[in-house]
């Protein structure tokens, strides 16, 4: 059974549809969820959790319906909305202290293991910490209650490149006994090519793709070659770059035969977002 | 509904509260309007809003696993706690004024058990008017305090202009005359202490229904609102 179940997902604002978003993700897995600013991450997490009020679709939990349940799928769903904002004034401790009451699965020492991973004092306040460690809080906060399913909005901005690989490794290790999965947005493309096993990617608030990274990867191929190749190239790239030895640009793996004279390489998953974005911007057609 | 009470007071509990709560001592000024001290509690409650605002409440309490009008109802119970503590504060500087104080109230109502109804429906207007347009954004609290205080001073110079005009008037109108003797009065006899109590029940009972409305208006308002 599928852990999340999205489906046609919809929020309409003046002038931006989030436009009936569908993905799943099954016990076991760690989903990335990517797309450019404003392509409507954010928004979809925050539909999905009821924090923002969707206009149609519906969002399954372990099989049961989110906002018929909220409280209960909350329950076992820990939510990270970027760096912890929230009480500045207030000590870390008087937060917990809260925050615990409410959890019916919130481990003591869970929570004291991951404030000594991430190097956290309870004593401090708030407004102590830096952006990153204001992330790291917000992730105690999450990991702490045995949560099923962790949805993470940016949970690696600000960190600094060693705290995010072990960030990583924690990911892992919640996985691996098969029962959890993570949800999480970034823009550091090369976490996700670190730790996740499947990617979502939306695009203008639509899913452009949602499937295991291989696959995806896989169906791209990284092009380049000189301007002469590039003319009989150009109405198979999906976005290209010119430069003083000519260009590099994208296609897609079915058309490898249309690029004979050219040099191909594996797409990697940031380049595939470049050239797929830079197909939107239709900055192919002002070349 | 203990947990978000408790959440309440640990974060969103502001020292000027109890500043706010030692405003039950204008009770002991001699001609005075005595339901004043109840609005002070909404200034109270104005100031922790906006700092919950500024503290992001609203979103953290959202995060928390509680249904989304949860986060409504945590502050309303914080609301209403806040003024049934008021309220139970008004009774000992009752007492008091009534020792201290041997003529009756020119300005307003007495200082008796009356009193404490004119003062329910004070805070049930308060609720009623803050909350409701406090929660179509979940920012905007000036605006919402605003709305409130005209309709809570429009309370206080009605129910407190009666009891000016039932004093006044009291020899030339039979109804005046019963108001002044019944429930504008420090009860002594049996049938002042029971009109006192209807009137002071009436009051709760006013309180509980726009409270409850409060609740149904503030939560359905805040269900639109993206936190």
């Amino acid at each position: 059974m599928n852990l999340l179940e999205v489906k046609g997902l919809t929020k309409r604002y003046p002038g931006f549809t989030l436009d009936n978003v569908s993905f799943t993700i099954e016990p076991g897995y760690i989903m990335g969820f990517i797309g450019r600013n404003g392509a409507g991450k954010t928004t979809t997490m925050k539909s999905m959790l009821n924090l923002i009020k969707k206009d149609g679709g519906e969002v399954l939990f372990d099989g049961i319906d989110y906002i018929a349940n909220e409280k209960r799928c909350k329950q076992q769903i820990g939510f990270v909305n970027g760096e912890f904002n929230c009480y500045s004034r207030s000590k870390l401790k008087t937060l917990v202290n809260v925050t615990k009451r409410f959890y019916d699965e919130w481990d003591d020492e869970l929570y004291s293991h991951f404030m000594k991973r991430f190097s956290l004092d309870e004593n401090k306040k708030v407004s102590e910490l830096s952006a990153g460690m204001r992330v790291k809080f917000a992730l105690v906060l999450a990991l702490s209650h045995n949560a099923k399913l962790l949805i993470l909005d940016e949970p690696t901005s600000g960190l600094d490149p060693i705290s995010r690989d072990d960030l990583l490794d924690v990911f892992r290790s919640i996985i691996s006994d098969g029962e959890r999965s993570i949800l999480f947005s970034t823009h550091i493309i090369s976490d996700l090519e670190k730790c996740a096993d499947m990617i979502t990617y939306i695009k203008n608030g639509r899913i452009f793709a949602s499937t295991d990274i291989e696959s995806f990867k896989s169906g791209y191929l990284l092009v380049s070659g000189d301007e002469e190749a590039l003319n009989d190239l150009l109405p198979r790239l999906i976005g290209v770059k010119k430069h003083a030895f000519g260009f590099t640009g994208l296609i897609r793996a079915e058309d490898e035969e249309f690029a004979a004279g050219c040099r191909t390489a594996p797409a990697d998953l940031e380049s595939i977002m470049i050239y797929i974005e830079q197909e939107d911007a239709d900055e192919k057609s002002a070349l | 509904m203990k947990n978000l009470l408790y959440k309440e007071y640990r974060l969103c509990m502001q020292p000027m509260v109890f500043i706010f709560f030692g405003f039950v001592l204008m009770l002991l000024i001699p001609n005075y309007l005595y339901t004043i001290p109840c609005f002070f509690i909404g200034n109270a409650i104005f100031n922790s809003f906006q700092y919950a605002v500024s503290d992001n409440d609203s979103l953290f309490t959202a995060m928390l696993p509680v249904a989304k009008r949860d986060v409504v109802k945590s502050k309303l119970i914080f609301i209403v706690s806040i003024q049934l503590i008021m309220l139970l504060l008004y009774i000992p500087m009752i007492a008091l004024n009534n020792a201290i104080m041997t003529e009756g109230n020119k300005a307003g109502i007495d200082a008796c058990p009356a009193l404490l109804g004119s003062c329910f429906v004070l805070f049930g207007i308060f609720n009623v008017t803050f909350l409701p347009s406090f929660y179509k954004t979940g920012y905007k609290t000036g605006k919402s305090f605003l709305i409130s205080t005209i309709a809570v001073f429009i309370w206080i110079f009605l129910s407190e202009g009666f009891f000016v005009a039932a004093v006044a008037a009291r020899n030339a109108v039979p109804f005046f005359e019963w108001i002044e003797t019944h429930i504008d009065c420090v009860p002594k006899e049996a049938s002042a202490w029971a009109a006192q109590l209807i009137y002071l029940a009436a009051g709760a009972l006013i309180y509980v229904l726009l409270t409850v409305i409060t609740d149904k208006k503030a939560s359905k308002a805040f269900d639109l609102v993206n936190v």
